[in-house]
């Protein structure tokens, strides 16, 4: 009896179970029928496309034999003969993905541009700052900064060569070239990457990271210090030589290094509108440095790199010389919206031979920014504290201040920024500036 | 019918149902797809997120890696974008980063369909991408993440 009363139990249990999934099945099978022939008719569909997409790609191989990386890819995914396009049907070859469509590559050669068109104001009309097209002494004018075209093109699977081209508005609207990288890149393996050729040394994080396209970074314009050293920067930015970077093995801590060996030859104008240029005349410069990315913490970065070089004096003349020596450290995270730099530099001139005098120049600047939809809004403080007895940055002195504004990302193509600022100066009147500028790439 | 197997198929309708919903989040897992010469077998989450960051360009012996990805929507580039932390836009702007660094030659190939992903896995013996594990095809080697494969608890793609 108890048996048959669980029997009971156990078949009014599975009729419980059964009886909704059946009403399901009944209800359902003839919508499923009908969802099974839409989704056959769609496999069938999306197979058709693919097969056309395989066959456009036929084509276009056929069309363009010699493609690079970019379409290396599709190239190669077709691997069987190609068919004249007279052969394919017309409803056979829809317009290509825009995946396969790489405007950037036109016969292995790699292609994008950046530009830039600004427009600052000053309060106050004493000559400052003349550089990157900004007339000195106007109380505010249109410029166009660096204009750049970049081509790379791989040579080999290990091999390739990489350009930077800059228009650089000078004076009057004159407009001047700089090649501001040309290397030759051999990548051995992730542990060893030799560059041949100019370069832009890799001292803190910002030259690495934005190099010269203002489309790049998030504020209107580079942290004093990290300027270009032809419009006014401190940092010796460019040399022709050797470098050689890659990761060290070190489990999950991210471990990478950097070494450059190279001469350089430091050009930079005062920037308080003197109309004076420095010629540095460097010698070798050697630049190291070591930076980490862990595993635990997506997005953070910290690094420091030692550099060191020998320069002259303008107004002293080429034949005394200085021993510079430039030592940074940084800790960044970029992760989730949130760009977070921050930058320490401290510049050490010290007389070779004719004197004892040193001068230590310290710098560093913090930004804060964060992705809110399409704008993203930044704070940015520097500083930088030249002695005023030397000679070799007496134009600087010592300049602080905020800097704060947005940036509005019309698309991935064109940001528009907004940028107010403050400078502290020794011995000058505070300076206010707004700068609103376009930056594009292409 | 007796009791005993009444109460067997009891047991085994409760125990498929038990295993329904594990049979679902296994289909929502995102299995890591490499060529099927590929000799590695198995990679950290860390050198996953490096590798579709594109700073981690080869494989161990050398072989260069090559990012197979799919367009934007996609629940594969959904899944891709959480594995690098950025959004749709955040990620163009990287890439076009990258490029301008020196520290990649183009974006990451993105194909429209699971056949070009299978197709361009067999061609290219360094590529890698993501695929629903649904849509995994024979001539798709699956690596693990951290040692799990989808479905395994705790996989971090999904």
């Amino acid at each position: 009896m108890p048996g048959k009363r669980i029997g009971t139990f156990v078949q009014c249990a599975l009729l419980v179970l059964a009886v909704p999934a059946a009403g399901r099945a009944q209800t359902a099978s003839c919508n499923d029928r009908e969802t099974m022939t839409e989704l056959v008719e769609q496999i069938k569909q999306l197979q058709q496309q693919d097969h056309d997409l395989l066959e456009r790609i036929k084509i276009l191989e056929a069309k363009q034999p010699s493609a690079g990386s970019g379409t290396e890819a599709a190239s190669a995914l077709s691997t069987t003969a190609p068919q004249p396009a007279e052969q394919i049907p017309s409803q056979a070859a829809p317009p290509p993905s825009a995946a396969l469509r790489d405007w950037h590559d036109v016969h292995g050669l790699q292609w994008r541009g950046f530009g830039e068109v600004d427009y600052q104001v000053l309060n106050q009309r004493k000559p400052e700052l003349g550089s990157g097209g900004f007339v000195p002494g106007s109380a505010g004018n249109f410029y166009t900064g660096d204009f750049g075209l970049f081509l790379t093109s791989r040579l080999t699977p290990k091999a390739r060569v990489l350009s930077e081209i800059i228009f650089e508005e000078g004076d009057a609207q004159s407009y001047s070239v700089d090649l501001r990288r040309m290397l030759l890149k051999y990548d051995y393996n992730d542990h060893l990457k030799f560059s041949f050729g100019r370069y832009q040394t890799n001292i803190g994080y910002y030259n690495w990271a934005f190099r010269s396209a203002a489309w790049l970074q998030t504020t209107a314009d580079r942290p004093l210090v990290m300027q270009y050293a032809s419009e006014g920067g401190l940092l010796p930015t460019q040399a022709i030589g050797v470098s050689v970077a890659g990761a060290i093995p070190a489990r999950r801590l991210g471990l990478h290094y950097i070494a450059e060996y190279g001469s350089s030859d430091s050009i930079r104008p005062d920037i308080n509108g003197d109309g004076l240029v420095n010629d540095e005349n460097n010698s070798n410069q050697v630049n190291i440095g070591l930076f980490v990315r862990p595993d635990s913490a997506p997005g953070l970065q910290m690094g420091a790199s030692y550099y060191h070089d020998k320069i002259s004096n303008f107004i002293q003349g080429p034949s005394l010389r200085y021993g510079q020596t430039i030592v940074n450290s940084y800790v960044v995270y970029v992760q989730h919206g949130i760009e977070f730099l921050n930058e320490g530099f401290l510049i050490r001139d010290a007389a070779l031979h004719f004197s004892d005098v040193v001068f230590n120049t310290p710098a560093f600047y913090s930004q804060l920014s964060k992705q809110i939809g399409d704008i993203r809004p930044f704070f940015r403080y520097q500083y930088v504290n030249a002695s005023s007895n030397n000679s070799i940055y007496n134009d600087v002195g010592l300049r602080l201040g905020p800097s704060f504004g947005a940036r509005y990302d019309l698309n991935g193509y064109i940001a528009f920024t907004a940028q107010l600022d403050h400078t502290v100066r020794r011995g000058e009147p505070d300076l206010n500036g707004l700068q609103l500028q376009w930056a594009f790439t292409f | 019918m007796g009791v005993k197997s009444m109460a067997t198929l009891l047991l085994l309708g409760l125990t498929m149902l038990c295993f329904a919903p594990r049979a679902s989040g296994q289909n929502n897992d995102l299995a890591v797809v490499v060529n099927s010469g590929n000799p590695v077998t198995n990679v950290s989450l860390g050198d996953l997120r490096r590798i579709f960051a594109g700073t981690k360009h080869s494989w161990p012996g050398g072989k260069a890696i090559k990012l197979v990805t799919r367009g934007p929507g996609c629940t594969e580039r959904i899944v891709l974008l959480k594995l690098l932390s950025m959004s749709e836009i955040e990620y163009k702007e990287y890439w076009t980063a990258q490029i301008f660094r020196g520290e990649a030659d183009a974006e990451p190939f993105t194909v429209p369909s699971v056949g070009m992903q299978k197709e361009a896995l067999n061609l290219f013996p360094g590529a890698i991408s993501l695929v629903k594990t649904m849509d995994v095809k024979p001539g798709m080697k699956v690596l693990k993440v951290d040692g799990l494969l989808p479905g395994d608890a705790g996989y971090p793609l999904r």
